[in-house]
């Protein structure tokens, strides 16, 4: 469909001030009588504390306070209510807070850091999920019983098991009987960082008037208000959260992390702002990790490709807290599908405390892990069976008709996921590959296909408060984090093409401030077009309805006669009877002076229809909204030193309608860029003691400018029902298909198949050695 | 132990003490409130806080504050004259190379250090030079693009002087 401002590049508000410098992000934002904090991290990665001794930190110069957890009465959480700010009596993690010293420099603060002493107690350590769950493990919450949790989350109380998630679909595991091959393997996505270039920040200033101000680079303003709220039993309304510009972040700055801990620290200094920004190496040890999935996976097919039943177990390495993980195992469990339809499904995910930081969201979100394992194992399944793998794909995509694990039925409105795998084969599979080997490499081609829902929550709404002014400019208000995915670019098109106004009369929020932005839950999910864009169609069609209402009154008629195109509104039968909405904004003012109707303003918000809990087979409506996606690479493997090079990646999603050509194509390249990383670079790695290895940019390698593949992409749009103008969810998408489709195009090089990430030079020399021993033998 | 040092930065000429374990970064944003230029890791790899010192581009996270005594600094809040951006500013900005932005102000002025003194650049020395700088974001590609904008865009500047 031909839109006027949709699929065109305009380009984003935010830009100018970010390439002056004068964008301003947590670590810009000076208050008066400021102070800074720094936190002490344990030696141990679990321990309890005996003693901690804080006296001599107390006379260094500039110090004002030295804070320990001492005396925190409460926890929180928004799933399982299992979080401290600061670590009472025990230290689960190597980059838990075990006490803080505020100072009115921050490297003041950070000198006295030295000078507490803390006696430990060490404790056993547990970093994988398996090595937790062994029947003699130490409980690292004893008290796991007594935490508040939502009344659908099942935790083992007695163990170290956070949560158990089941899902049973169709006859189960009983389904494997219909099938004349199996096939099993195992699969491991390591931990990982969201690394964004800016790391996470917050200040939180106790005001003398009982109010709660605070400043944060994250994307749940609401959840930390709400939170914090709770926690100091002040009234919601006297908390305000300010979200300045935020400088990446890709899932580790949603959810509630640092701000309890810094709002404690700061409640010991009523009064007085208190800042603190994580060094790099803070933000890799004691901000939220990700992934950590280890996926055991069992298919069961016909002889002819017809996929019958899947069991997949998931093991949730969560970390030390987990209620930011328990929603990433469910949603990694009830997508291990992949976008396939399997007629019986046992799928169980286990959510388990591990003595790693906590584990949480990362771009992605549950989709990337368990999908590693499915589009691995289609590989696999066709070459068993002899069959042709697009083939054998093809036979068992989704589409119109079937129904997913969830128990959801799927429209052709969700999308094509055939036309997408289709598109990618003809990009990088239409002509023969021209060499298998030469004197320096291998070539490798492989092939992924993905699918992803937004991981919701019954209360997942977006707001958008919207007013004309009396030039016929609009300003829109909005909760959605701009975390450099180009929401505003988003919002203002939308709004623009909804108000049929040029996006240039346009002008969209730059902070959040929930005194005065409307509700958002968190801008999370790839969400944030379908859902905030159907808010900014709601509000700009009672706007309209607005002006309709007031100009009827002017013009002595009945709305339903009137029409507006964006300058006017006019009798539809005589368009020359009619009022400028420049003349309504305020309502309209008469010629003596006497003021009729209403100021032209609109309040609105949407949420995924019919979201639902699961019931008691763990299926139900918690998908609602689907983007499919294919993603194929070609890579080279270099003999010598087992490097790989991606020379090229394609890319085609059904994304239902472009918005903003050169934004999409962004968030795809550097969505792939981050697969990229993951596939083969990046894992946050311990030792056995639970240290973190390589918590900086120089040990825990993103991928670099030269690096970089060269990145075919292209879109489908079949449109949506629910997003504005049948726009869906994009932002995480392009991560999801990158590890596997490198992963195959390995084996199409060399033959050999890897279960686990990143595939280092390292694993692929050795594997090189192995075949030829092989060979030799 | 404190210093007193002066130095021109964008443009004006400033006078300030220092302590012997500055770095030049925490002068830029902690003494003169100049907050474009950013930090984003512990130990000089991210490229977030590049400035222009004498016509180079230096990390200011790891360059001794002294070194700024006598010397004429850039931050990317000296770049755009009044509300005319900067060539860089402009290519970059519109290219699609700005999303979070946090990598963009040491990008720019990467780039500025190598384009206003080598319009002739080629691909290799821009790539060598981009390739210092870590993107989380954009992937690097549209970074590319309005690199090669901006050297368009300064060469069409020196012709026209000419």
């Amino acid at each position: 469909m031909a839109y006027k401002y949709l699929g065109k590049s305009y380009i984003r508000p935010d830009a100018i001030n970010k390439v002056t410098g004068k964008a301003v992000f947590l670590d810009d934002i000076r208050l008066p009588g400021m102070l800074h904090a720094a936190i002490l991290r344990p030696k141990y990665a679990h321990a309890r504390i005996l003693s901690i001794d804080t006296s001599e930190a107390e006379k260094c110069p500039g110090v004002v306070k030295v804070v320990t957890g001492k005396g925190c009465t409460y926890r929180y959480g928004d799933n399982i209510r299992d979080l401290v700010p600061m670590a009472i009596d025990k230290v689960r993690h190597i980059g838990e807070p075990v006490a803080a010293v505020i100072a009115d420099t921050p490297r003041h603060a950070y000198a006295a850091l030295d000078k507490i002493k803390v006696e430990y107690d060490p404790l056993p350590v547990y970093i994988d999920a398996r090595q937790a769950m062994s029947e003699d493990a130490v409980l690292i919450h004893e008290e796991l019983g007594e935490y508040w949790h939502l009344p659908t989350l099942n935790p083992k109380p007695g163990t170290n098991i956070a949560n158990v998630y089941h899902l049973k679909k169709g006859r189960g595991e009983e389904g494997f009987e219909e099938a004349d091959v199996i096939i099993e393997g195992e699969f491991n996505y390591p931990f990982g960082s969201c690394a964004a270039l800016e790391p996470h920040g917050s200040i939180v200033w106790f005001k003398e008037d009982r109010t709660i101000e605070i400043w944060s680079s994250s994307i749940c303003p609401f959840i930390i208000r709400d939170d914090i709220a709770h926690s100091y039993g002040v009234p919601v309304s006297d908390v305000r959260v300010h979200i300045p510009d935020i400088g990446g972040c890709f899932g580790y700055k949603s959810d509630i992390t640092v701000e309890q801990t810094i709002a404690w620290i700061a409640s010991f200094v009523p009064g007085r702002p208190v800042k603190w920004v994580a060094s790099r190496k803070e933000d890799i040890t004691s901000t939220l990790l990700a992934h950590g999935i280890r996926t055991v996976m069992k298919i069961g097919a016909k002889r002819d490709g017809k996929l019958v039943a899947l069991k997949t177990t998931v093991y949730h390495s969560g970390g030390a807290y987990s209620d930011t993980a328990v929603n990433v195992t469910i949603a990694a469990t009830h997508n291990s599908t992949g976008p396939y339809e399997f007629e019986h499904c046992d799928l169980t995910g286990y959510t388990v405390y591990t003595n790693t930081p906590p584990v949480g969201a990362f771009r992605g979100y549950g989709h990337p892990e368990p999908q590693f394992a499915t589009e691995r194992m289609m590989d696999m399944l066709a070459r068993k069976l002899n069959m042709d793998p697009f083939e054998l794909r093809r036979k068992n995509y989704l589409r119109e008709g079937s129904t997913n694990s969830l128990g959801e039925r799927m429209w052709k409105s969700n999308g094509d996921m055939q036309a997408c795998a289709e598109r990618v084969q003809q990009i990088v599979f239409g002509k023969p590959k021209e060499k298998q080997e030469d004197d320096q490499f291998y070539y490798g081609r492989g092939f992924a296909a993905l699918m992803k829902s937004p991981k919701g929550a019954p209360f997942s709404t977006k707001g958008c408060y919207m007013k004309m002014n009396i030039d016929g400019s609009v300003s829109v208000n909005m909760g959605g984090a701009e975390v450099g995915q180009g929401l505003r670019t988003v919002v203002r098109q939308i709004a623009a093409e909804a108000l049929k106004i040029p996006p240039e009369k346009v002008r969209c929020y730059n902070e959040i401030d929930t005194q005065f932005s409307p509700y958002e839950w968190q801008t999370i999910g790839s969400m944030f077009t379908m859902q905030g864009g159907r808010a900014i169609v709601r509000a700009a069609e009672k706007l309209i309805q607005g002006l309709k209402k007031t100009a009827a009154q002017v013009l002595r008629t009945d709305e339903d006669y009137l029409e507006y195109d964006g300058e006017y509104v006019y009798l539809r039968s005589d368009p020359s009877i009619r009022v400028p909405v420049t003349q309504l904004a305020r309502g309209y003012i008469t010629d003596n002076g006497i003021t009729i109707g209403d100021l032209a303003q609109s309040v609105a918000d949407a949420r995924l229809p019919r979201y639902s809990n699961p019931d008691q087979n763990g299926q139900g409506n918690l998908g609602v909204t689907y983007t499919f996606g294919a993603q194929a690479a070609e890579i080279r493997i270099e003999k010598k030193t087992g490097r790989i090079y991606v020379d090229h990646f394609a890319s085609v999603f059904d994304v239902g309608q472009v918005i903003n050509p050169i934004q999409i194509r962004g968030t795809v390249l550097g969505g792939v860029l981050m697969g990229l990383g993951a596939a083969l670079y990046e894992e946050v790695k311990f030792d056995e003691e639970g240290r973190i290895l390589n918590p900086h940019y120089f040990q825990y390698h993103i991928p670099t400018y030269k690096e970089a593949p060269q990145q075919t992409i292209e879109f489908i749009e079949t449109p949506d029902p629910i997003g504005a103008f049948g726009a869906r969810g994009i932002g995480e998408h392009p991560v999801i298909g990158v590890p596997p489709a490198i992963l195959n195009a390995i084996y199409d090089a060399i033959g050999v198949d890897f279960y686990e990430i990143p595939v280092t030079p390292e694993k692929i020399k050795q594997a090189l050695e192995a075949r030829t021993e092989k060979e030799y033998a | 132990m404190t210093e007193k040092i002066s130095f021109t930065i964008n443009g004006e000429y400033r006078s300030v003490e220092i302590d012997e374990e500055m770095m030049v970064i925490d002068v830029i944003r902690d003494v003169l409130d100049l907050t474009g230029t950013k930090r984003g890791c512990d130990n000089a790899t991210c490229g977030t806080c590049v400035i222009v010192m004498n016509g180079k581009a230096v990390k200011s996270c790891n360059t001794p504050a002294s070194k700024m005594q006598g010397a004429n600094i850039l931050t990317i809040e000296g770049l755009a004259k009044g509300m005319e951006l900067h060539p860089i500013q402009k290519a970059i900005a519109e290219s699609g190379a700005v999303q979070c932005g946090f990598c963009t102000p040491g990008i720019v002025m990467e780039l500025h250090a190598l384009l206003e003194s080598k319009p002739d650049a080629s691909e290799t020395e821009l790539s060598n030079a981009l390739n210092k700088h870590l993107c989380r974001c954009t992937g690097y590609e549209p970074i590319r693009d309005g690199a090669l904008i901006a050297q368009q865009l300064i060469r069409e500047r020196m012709t026209e002087k000419a």
